[in-house]
């Protein structure tokens, strides 16, 4: 498997340390940075090591962040994203795959095409229409009067997340490989569709499962730009990183910016254990989407 | 229907029969785990996308959707004018950002893709330029601005060396290849693993062959790895190319306010600003009209690739 070819790799592993420390140090300075007490930060000339490793910063970013309620937000944003994705792709996906039906090449080509738009183009459009969503935040059957209408609560942090086509595509593919044998022995005993796909069908999904799982959990959780606007007018509904980028814009910089370190390690941690456990399935999930 | 009806005409009637049925009830069923999506779909891509288009060729501000008028291409005609600030310096940061960061990120990834297939540990190397895929953008952001400090780790190694302090993100004319870094630096990890797999489908026997010819490392990379990478490089070229048109999180974080003076504003930032700064729907979602275009014109140069490859190999 490995490939040793001319001796002892010097030069490769030359390049490969050197870059493997450009990718590290960014985050080292990070953790450093995080336990710099007031007078040590922003002081030239420049040290990597604090003086003391106390944890006054991580104390001060609970304070000052609610770092409770901002971290209550991003697990209850990011669990239902990750469970909607999973149940709809899982759905759509042995729709496509196993079941014959009139409109399915279409359904399909119009799944892929959906990839193709980029979330920019419909950011203005989608915020409009969750200012107007019907019967929310005030809002009368038509959707005028109200204020701030869907935008007004967490439900709009979940919902355009809920569905993703590359999930469906991502499920479809794998499902097509399972055999047609299994599922018509099920038919033969009684078996309805629902419970095919309840009892035989996902249990066999697991790997993808937890591909696709992983995939939409730190994407949700790392999301900024949308929570960013709708957060905007509505602070009860920041996450950890719209929250955490907030707190440096106000105060002293050279205060302020250890604390955000602190909030910022906290907050890529359980992303990190998460990706640490799983890392297998999350490469199989990039590899995957890059060779169609 | 014209199932069973053609079976019909075949002469097989009671096996048809109850197949036509089931495939009726399967097409139910269908149509029932499909349901979510489509709605999904109907509310959250269809219904924003015609909205997207309808608002770029209108005049509008506030909210009341009673006071739209239809403005036909002015919208366009002012975006698009080389008197105003989106086309130049906007749209033009927003090509070099995304050209720039494309090049480094693909030069990087396809050095380190390929040493690291060299070495032992390949899945801890890899895990490790994979990290900043992982951390949040506002992670990526601040610390990036951090070490861009006076004060910062980068200048602290720059003056240990003798050079002065260099104003990576306050000097106008260092701002945008210093953010352009640092999006190329979090696309590497991601383009190492499509590349691996890229390398590992290479049969090892050409390099066997090659190694019995007297070739070196060097000339086996330039022969035989790289022509034999291409399709996996051009992927990554042309999706991390759409990706640095759109993305601007990264410039959100950094920099605020795509500053100094629009040093580092792109399309997607300026629309952005123009809509929920201003209250501009119109003239942002032409611009964000304009961005898509190019963007769907290079994705569908993508796929009449990757068509064309597919019928070279058939």
């Amino acid at each position: 498997m490995r490939r040793r070819r001319g001796g002892f790799p010097w030069f490769a592993y030359l390049i490969v340390v050197l870059g493997a420390v450009a990718m590290v140090m960014p985050f080292l300075d990070m953790v450093m940075s995080s336990f710099k007490g007031p007078g040590e930060y922003g002081v030239i000339p420049y040290k990597l090591l604090p003086s003391s490793f106390n944890l006054d910063n991580y104390r001060e970013a609970f304070s000052q962040l609610e770092l409770f309620r901002l971290f209550r937000n991003s697990v209850i944003v990011t669990i239902s994203v990750t469970v909607s994705v999973l149940i709809t792709s899982s759905l759509a996906g042995y729709a496509l795959a196993k079941l014959r039906f009139r409109g399915r090449a279409v359904i399909f080509r119009f799944i892929l095409a959906t990839m193709m738009l980029p979330p920019f183009l419909l950011l203005i459009p989608t915020f409009l229409i969750m200012l107007n969503w019907p019967l929310a935040g005030g809002n009368d059957i038509l959707g005028r009067g109200g204020d701030g209408g869907l935008a007004t609560s967490l439900i709009s942090l979940i919902l355009p997340f809920a569905v993703s086509g590359f999930g469906i595509f991502l499920m479809r593919q794998f499902m097509v490989s399972l055999p047609d044998e299994m599922l018509e022995a099920a038919k033969i005993d009684g078996a309805n569709q629902w419970q095919i796909w309840r009892l035989i069908v996902l249990p066999q999904t697991k790997p993808v499962a937890i591909t696709l799982g992983l995939i939409t959990f730190i994407g949700a959780w790392n999301e900024y730009i949308w929570t960013l606007l709708i957060s905007s007018s509505d602070p009860d509904l920041q996450t950890l990183p719209v929250g955490i980028q907030l707190l440096q814009s106000f105060l002293d910089p050279d205060r302020t910016m250890p604390i955000v370190m602190a909030g910022l390690v906290l907050s890529t941690l359980p992303v990190l254990v998460v990706f640490l456990l799983f890392q297998k399935y999350y490469v199989r999930g990039v590899v995957l989407s890059g060779l169609k | 229907m014209t199932a069973t009806q053609s079976a019909l005409r075949a002469g097989a009637v009671p096996v048809t029969a109850t197949r036509g049925g089931r495939l009726h009830r399967e097409g139910r069923a269908a149509y029932l785990f499909l349901a979510p999506t489509l709605v999904f779909f109907c509310v959250f891509l269809i219904l924003p996308f015609i909205f997207a288009i309808v608002l770029a060729f209108s005049d509008w501000g506030g909210f009341d959707l009673g006071t739209i008028h239809w403005a036909g291409i002015a919208n366009f005609r002012e975006v698009l004018s080389f008197d105003g600030s989106f086309v130049k310096p906007i749209l033009v940061n927003t090509l070099l950002f995304a050209f720039g960061s494309v090049l480094l990120a693909t030069f990087g990834s396809v050095l380190v893709a390929y040493c690291i297939d060299r070495l032992s540990f390949q899945r801890f190397w890899r895990v490790l330029y994979f990290l900043p895929v992982v951390a949040t953008v506002v992670a990526i952001g601040n610390v990036w601005k951090m070490m861009y400090q006076p004060a910062g780790l980068i200048n602290g190694v720059l003056n240990k060396l003798g050079v002065n302090s260099v104003g990576f993100l306050s000097d106008a004319s260092y701002a945008l290849p210093s953010v352009t870094i640092v999006h190329a630096w979090a696309s590497i990890g991601g383009a190492v693993l499509i590349l691996t797999a890229g390398l590992k489908a290479i049969p090892e026997m050409y390099y066997e062959a090659a190694e019995v010819d007297g070739a070196g490392a060097w000339q086996m990379f330039w022969s035989i790895t790289l022509p034999l990478l291409r399709p996996a490089l051009l992927f990554v070229l042309i999706t991390q190319f759409i990706g640095g048109l759109q993305s601007f999180a990264l410039i959100i974080v950094m920099t605020g306010d795509g500053g100094p003076v629009n040093a580092t504003n792109v399309a997607a930032f300026e629309m952005y600003q123009r809509a929920f700064k201003f209250g501009a729907w119109g003239t942002a979602s032409a611009m964000a009209m304009v961005l898509f275009v190019i963007i769907l014109v290079i994705t569908l140069l993508q796929l009449w690739i990757a068509r064309r490859r597919g019928e070279e190999t058939s």
